[in-house]
């Protein structure tokens, strides 16, 4: 009797072990490192709140190759050290399919070194140095999201078709401030040769009153004045903007001040006819793709989605579409899925570049403009910058890598 | 001072002891646990370097992050630039952190307590600026990445290894310093300058040399970082991340010698385990400090060597009466 | 050194004294409380910038709350009253039973207070990034000499020689000004004489918070209300403090002074590395002078 019973357990245990793979096979796990803490956090929360969205969707319509996508997130604080060992962790430990993230540019480039020779596929979002596609690309890592020589491009292009000759360049004095004036004055140079630059003013990081610049650099005159600041000095540049005139005395130009982390916090308080380049828009394009993405965000978190919202969202859309299309959850394929894959997304079609792993986005130049409806500024007469125009080609980075 | 062959015969057990299981840890663990390991090691070294002049020298070493950056890009740099065989790397790195602590103690043993510590923050601020800054030569905010790391270390346990094996001769090393007549007229400088002056002690000289050793061996942990980590870049060199060396020293006990190792192993463990919980590590960590300074101002070694100090009193690792 | 300034324009160099003037402003504020707190109860406070964050923040809510033309004003005296509530709190409660530790105690405990801060803040207010409108008053800029000057940095001008006024005579003229300074000399004089100390301490380190808040309410206007606000002040105005003298009001003035004016200068004569301006500035002034410009209290 008592034989029998622990026969007929072991026997059930067996089955049990056996059959389980059949009902449920391992989640596909993908791991995210970005800064949660301090300003950044404005942006990575919409990456990771589109991304949770967009994964509960794939999961509800069954998952990829019938796996749950599963993620989790690890909070670096913008410290490089933090993200480097967190990224570690998540390989290691949690043993994760691939990895995400991240807005520090520092530390996407030390984990995309990681990744490298760990062979885990790192999809970059957020981070706009050009480097992570260009310079340091490699097989394992993709980007996500436009970066500083593309803003550059398609600023250029767009700046090209307006009449001005003489500018005048001021940013942020780092990495991401001369990146971008770099990138546009190179290819404006390139698409207008006469163009004349009179002079460059460059801020520390961290500077948080603008004035001075802004009547020094008014002070020599130009036609138009280019402006490369990001993350959260767009906000007060663009309040000192407005308190000293500076739009209404020269037209200028700042990438990302038509968006909407930018634009928002600043109500009414923004200037208008600011001209401005953006990946994504909540209001445009006016397409069912888009406005069914906006409800749906909007219905999940009670805001209307920012430009992370769509990276992370395309992130997943991407993921799902690789595997699928491999077949397998072999890491190998999956790259080689992923190369020239295309989307559908809620700005249209998009694809990512076989040759350096760069999602191909259009760009959308526009102004501000006070609007009827919004209680904040939002870009009008929005000239969309195809993303063919702004990619840098492949003669460039193959140069930039040295070959 | 080793004063009775007893405790002789149970330091060399213990030392064995440790040794056999941190020679055996990449068997027995996984890959993760060997990685976090290493982390620990060479964060406990950086700590126990500041402790070197913190603890036992009484110096407001407010900014000993200096110099372990300083360490970290002096290889990063003659890796990636220099064009020179590796192991010139791996010997320039302390050197130049020792120069640092030379120049930088030059200029700040001068003074006494909270100045000597702000006039410190102030330099290595500046240092921080330049590397900062300077995108020819530093990389600038971006750092260096894919550091060119000889194959023997980046194989796989070598780095772990290589960290394992430096960590304990620093440790050893840093161990006979402070127990040699230095580091005894050193503790007496932490406890009566002024008597120490008058009996003709050159307090300002003993300082400096102080603060050129603690550089060093700082540098020797920047030069582990880069051999774990491969890259390098500002946030190492940045005054938060002084503090919280700071931190590991008060955790762990900074009036015994292996407090700021055990400190260092419950703050990056406590960190890396906390983390994956919740975004919220710096809250925790907040309040873990201020029950701390309240409840155990010793430390956790510090107070357990206390409650023990009853049976055994002649604890030699234990350096303030 | 005429020569080297003789490629900018004189008038954007005015521009530029004037603006780094009401930076000044703000860093006095700032780094004048640090200080008090400092030189009276030798508490290096790292919170002290915390503490400034929160004014900033309060002065959003508020503003947002009372909203109108009254908002900013109302958010101008509540901001850092709420501060001086939150720190005369934390006084009674904690730091009142530390005060015989070591500097370096107190300075890691003040530090835990910016680490749980920095995290609350976090918690309230979240992630975006948060800005209100300059109050109508002072919108728009003045015009002078070809000079354009924003009204508010004006009015900001104007703000901190009453604050430097109303602490010159807090500390010289009132009672408990005049205990404060003595027992930043002498604390256990003054306690021997059978004044109660501790209220003393207290009301110095309400009044030094408050400082901050009010530092946080000011800057509101002009800046990005975020996170991180707290790291970016305190460190300036630590240097500040140890450069005019630990514990002298008017060596804060002074080195406020010092820090917004070489700044300002800085970013027009070697605009690549502005950022090592006001670090060399400290440096240079105290291998020269160690203890700092003006005589201190320690």
């Amino acid at each position: 009797m008592k034989k029998s019973f622990w026969m007929v357990v072991c026997g059930m245990l067996v089955i049990a072990i056996t059959a389980c793979p059949l009902f449920a096979l391992d989640p596909i796990k993908v791991g995210i490192v970005d800064c949660y803490t301090g300003p950044p956090s404005t942006y990575t929360n919409d990456v990771r709140d589109a991304f949770q969205l967009a994964c509960d969707k794939i999961n509800a319509k069954g998952g990829i190759l019938g796996r749950k996508i599963e993620f989790t997130t690890r909070d670096s604080k913008f410290k490089v050290d933090l993200g480097l060992s967190a990224a570690k962790e998540l390989i290691m430990r949690e043993k994760v399919n691939l990895l995400m993230g991240t807005i520090n540019s520092a530390e996407a480039l030390a984990i995309s070194d990681l990744c490298k020779t760990e062979k885990i596929p790192l999809l970059v979002t957020f981070s706009k140095s050009d480097a992570i596609t260009g310079e340091k690309g490699h097989r394992y890592v993709f980007s996500m999201n436009e970066n500083t020589s593309m803003a550059g491009k398609a600023a250029a292009v767009g700046l090209s078709k307006k009449p001005y000759t003489k500018y005048w360049i001021g940013g942020d004095d780092y990495e991401y401030g001369h990146a971008i004036a770099d990138g546009v004055w190179r290819n404006l140079k390139k698409l207008k040769p006469e163009v004349e630059l009179l002079g460059q003013t460059w801020w520390k990081v961290g500077e948080s009153d603008f004035t001075p610049y802004i009547t020094a650099m008014l002070s020599a005159k130009p036609d138009a004045v280019i402006i490369a600041t990001g993350g959260k000095n767009c906000v007060p540049f663009l309040k000192a903007a407005e308190t000293t005139g500076f739009n209404k005395r020269v037209p200028f130009y700042m990438h990302t001040a038509t968006e909407l982390s930018t634009l928002q916090p600043l109500g009414l308080d923004a200037p208008e006819g600011v001209l401005g380049t953006s990946n994504y828009f909540f209001y445009y394009p006016e397409t069912p793709e888009n406005k069914e993405f906006v409800k749906d965000f909007q219905q999940a978190y009670g805001r209307p989605p920012k430009v992370g919202a769509l990276y992370g969202y395309i992130t997943a859309a991407f993921i799902a579409k690789a595997y699928e299309k491999a077949g397998t959850i072999d890491t190998e394929k999956f790259v080689d899925a992923l190369e020239g894959m295309t989307v559908d997304s809620p700005v249209g079609k998009l694809t990512i570049r076989p040759y350096d792993h760069q999602v191909m986005f259009p760009m959308f130049m526009g102004v501000t403009q006070k609007a009827p409806g919004y209680d904040f500024l939002i870009a009008s007469d929005i000239v969309t910058i195809s993303g063919e125009d702004v990619m840098p080609t492949i003669e460039e980075i193959k140069k930039a890598r040295g070959q | 001072m080793l004063p009775a062959n007893k405790i002789d015969l149970k330091m060399v057990l213990w030392v064995v002891g440790a040794s056999l299981l941190f020679l055996c840890l990449p068997q027995l663990l996984p890959r993760f646990y060997v990685y976090l390991t290493a982390l620990v090691l060479l964060t406990g070294l950086l700590a126990t370097s500041l402790n070197v002049v913190l603890g036992f020298g009484g110096m407001y070493q407010f900014h000993h992050a200096v110099f372990y950056g300083v360490g970290a890009y002096s290889l990063a740099l003659m890796l990636t630039k220099s064009g020179l065989p590796a192991w010139t790397g791996f010997a320039v790195a302390p050197l130049a952190s020792a120069i640092a602590g030379y120049v930088i103690g030059l200029i700040c043993v001068r003074l006494s307590k909270l100045y000597f510590g702000m006039l410190q923050i102030s330099l290595g601020s500046l240092v921080w600026a330049v590397v900062f800054r300077w995108y020819s030569f530093t990389g600038g905010d971006d750092g260096i990445h894919g550091i060119p790391i000889p194959k023997l270390l980046s194989a796989s346990h070598g780095a772990y290894y290589f960290t394992l094996v430096i960590t304990a001769v620093s440790l050893f090393l840093m161990y006979r310093i402070v127990n040699s007549p230095f580091g005894r007229t050193f503790q007496a400088i932490r406890d009566n300058p002024e008597r120490c002056e008058a009996i003709g002690i050159n307090v300002r000289r003993h300082q400096l040399a102080g603060e050129m050793i603690a550089g060093f061996f700082a540098g020797v942990a920047g030069m582990l970082f880069v051999a774990v980590e491969g890259s390098v870049f500002p946030d190492l060199m940045f005054w938060t991340l002084s503090l919280e060396i700071l931190i590991m020293c008060l955790l762990g006990g900074w009036f015994t010698f292996f407090g700021p190792m055990l400190g260092a192993a419950i703050m990056v463990t406590l960190r890396t385990f906390v983390g994956i919980y919740t975004e919220y590590w710096t809250l925790i960590l907040g309040i873990v400090l201020m029950l701390l300074i309240f409840f155990m101002p010793d430390g956790v070694l510090g107070m357990i060597l206390k409650s023990g100090a009853g049976r055994r009193k002649d604890s030699s690792v234990v350096t303030k009466a | 050194m005429l020569e080297f300034f003789s490629h900018i324009p004189v008038t954007s160099l005015l521009q530029q004294i004037l603006v780094g003037l009401s930076r000044t402003t703000i860093l006095f504020i700032v780094a004048s409380g640090l200080s008090l707190v400092l030189g009276v109860l030798r508490i290096p406070n790292l919170a002290h910038g915390s503490f400034y964050m929160i004014g900033a923040f309060l002065t959003y809510s508020v503003a947002a709350f009372v909203g109108g033309k009254a908002g900013f004003w109302v958010a101008l005296a509540a901001a850092p009253a709420g501060v001086a509530l939150i720190s005369l709190i934390l006084e009674r409660g904690l730091f009142c039973h530390l005060y015989d530790r070591e500097h370096l105690m107190l300075l890691l405990f003040t530090f835990s207070f910016t680490l749980v801060f920095g995290d609350i803040v976090k918690i309230i207010w979240g992630s975006d990034f948060r800005s209100i409108s300059t109050p109508a008053l002072f919108q728009g800029s003045f015009s002078v000499f070809g000079l354009s000057l924003p009204r508010y940095n004006v009015f900001l001008l104007v703000i901190g020689p009453l604050v430097a006024l109303g602490l010159w005579a807090l500390t010289r003229k009132t009672r408990i000004g005049k205990i404060a300074r003595a027992a930043a000399v002498d604390r256990e004089m003054v306690g021997a004489v059978g004044i109660n100390v501790s209220l003393v301490f207290s009301s110095v380190f309400v009044i030094g918070c408050f400082l901050a808040g009010l530092g946080g309410a000011l800057v509101a206007p002009t800046q990005n209300i975020t996170q991180g606000m707290d790291h970016s002040i305190i460190m300036e105005a630590f240097l500040i403090v140890i450069v005019g003298g630990l514990g002298n009001i008017w060596g804060a003035l002074l080195g406020a002074l010092i820090f917004g004016l070489t700044d300002a200068v800085g970013i027009l004569l070697w605009p690549q590395f502005a950022i090592v301006f006001p670090y060399a500035v400290v440096v240079t002034i105290l291998m020269i002078r160690p203890k700092g410009l003006l005589k201190s209290t320690w």
